[in-house]
């Protein structure tokens, strides 16, 4: 094994540059994704049988179908049915957070079930309405139990963003990719790529831990 | 101050509540008694519908709350309710608790909502635990701070859903204490109860269900001593 990191370290620099793009992606996709898996979740758990029909066929369609596929569909296809060519970038936030949304809506649905439902009952007994009892009652104490589960949906979201190489975003991922392939040596940089992927996820886990850890102070 | 009229609820098939006619004054403290299965908590949770009665009609103070127009939330704020496992929030103090609803949803001032709340706390004897979370108190507390919190709306009705049944023996008492407090104060009350003594001793009448009927309507005197019909000697030589 000959591996050689002083002719490809120059170009950290400009692999790194991809980390603002990575790191744009994951945020606002998972920011997006967390809100829009808010709304999808109290549509499955309504009782109007038609946001539960619109909300499960969501999640069974972004769940059943490959997320490069999707991601693909709305980076080629917006030029036919929007008529004009959407930017990589916005294409992969919009992809990502659609997706993340299905897996999302899921985790917090089961969160939100696991509440007892005597904390919703003692809420609506006192005159509180729906939406100050979802959001100050129930949304809280089902947060800390599905935290976990969360953290993991943003990991998975933070090495996926990867896929953005395919519609020719300039991540991470793909400016590894291009160093390798100017200097035809491609195990050094797609290392530095792992090794960066990596301590983004590592510094994830420990925020998760964290804000987990403070949540718990109740008990 | 509460009537209820030809009360009918189902579950699905099975007919809880089989046409319910009765009138809680004010002031008055009714316990409602019977066998589990009964239909007491269905009963008096279709006071603040919690459950949606199927037929039949309630009023309380003049409204209808069986009529889609009435603002339920509104009525409930005048309606506190305690329930058998208390359902405190787990994710805010003691003082929280007692503060969340009137913050929320009779919007007044926090210095006055925790003023309220601190009075409050001292009546149940729990000034101390006020910075405390739900799971450091002791069985007994949690139910006194459940009071506390219902109060903290300034109701005018409360319902208690068994309010001791979840509790250690040695913290019953404690918790009828408040209650009986709150009775001689002159609140409307109506308590699923299956503390025979208390009932007899706090209660203005008891109502007992038996088989979703409403059997026996009679002060705690007549009741425990000369009970009318068989179902309710049956069961109160079961329990006494």
């Amino acid at each position: 094994m000959n591996l050689d990191f002083t002719s490809v370290l120059p170009s950290l620099p400009f692999i790194l540059q991809g980390l603002g793009v990575t790191l744009q992606i994951v945020c606002l996709a998972g920011i997006l994704g967390f809100l829009l898996g808010i709304i999808l979740s109290l549509c499955k758990i309504s009782k109007m049988k038609l946001l539960n029909w619109l909300a499960n066929a969501y999640t069974s369609v972004f769940r059943g179908t490959p997320l490069i596929l999707q991601l693909m569909i709305i980076y080629f296809g917006s030029p036919q049915v929007l008529g004009f060519q959407i930017e990589g970038v916005t294409a992969a936030i919009i992809g990502f957070a659609l997706n993340s949304a299905a897996y999302i809506s899921e985790i917090i649905r089961a969160g939100i079930q696991a509440i007892d439902k005597g904390q919703q009952e003692a809420a609506m007994a006192l005159g509180v309405p729906y939406r100050p009892t979802m959001i100050n009652i129930i949304l809280p104490q089902a947060m800390k139990n599905i935290l976990p589960a969360l953290m993991n949906e943003f990991i998975t979201l933070t090495k996926e963003s990867a896929l953005v190489t395919t519609i020719g975003v300039m991540d991470v991922m793909r400016r590894a990719y291009q160093v390798g392939a100017n200097q035809y040596q491609f195990m050094e940089p797609l290392l530095l790529a792992g090794i960066i992927y990596y301590i983004l996820v590592t510094i994830l886990t420990f925020l998760g831990k964290l804000v987990e850890g403070r949540l718990r102070s109740s008990d | 101050m509460i009537k209820v009229e030809k009360l009918h609820k189902s579950f699905g098939k099975n007919e809880v509540l089989k046409g319910i006619s009765t009138q809680i004054n004010n002031g008055e403290v009714v316990a409602i008694i019977g066998p589990s299965g009964s239909g007491k908590s269905t009963f008096l949770r279709c006071i603040n519908k919690l459950e949606e009665p199927t037929n039949g009609k309630i009023w309380i103070k003049d409204e209808d709350i069986t009529d889609r127009q009435t603002d339920i939330l509104k009525v409930r704020q005048n309606v506190g309710m305690v329930f058998q496992h208390f359902h405190l929030f787990p994710h805010m103090t003691v003082l929280e608790n007692l503060t969340y609803a009137p913050l929320k949803v009779k919007k007044i001032t926090k210095s006055e909502a925790e003023k309220n709340a601190m009075k409050l706390l001292e009546k149940v004897g729990l000034a101390v635990k006020a910075q405390e979370y739900p799971n450091k108190l002791s069985g007994g507390q949690k139910q006194r701070v459940a009071i506390a919190r219902a109060l903290a709306m300034n109701p005018e009705i409360m319902l208690f859903d068994e309010p001791t049944s979840a509790l250690d023996p040695e913290m019953v008492k404690e918790v009828l204490d408040v209650m009986k407090t709150l009775a001689h104060s002159g609140m409307t009350m109506a308590i699923v109860t299956h503390e025979m003594g208390f009932a007899r001793e706090v209660a203005d009448r008891v109502l007992f269900l038996d088989g979703g009927v409403l059997v026996e309507d009679a002060p705690p005197n007549e009741f425990f001593s000369n009970p009318k019909s068989s179902r309710a000697q049956d069961f109160l030589q079961k329990v006494l």
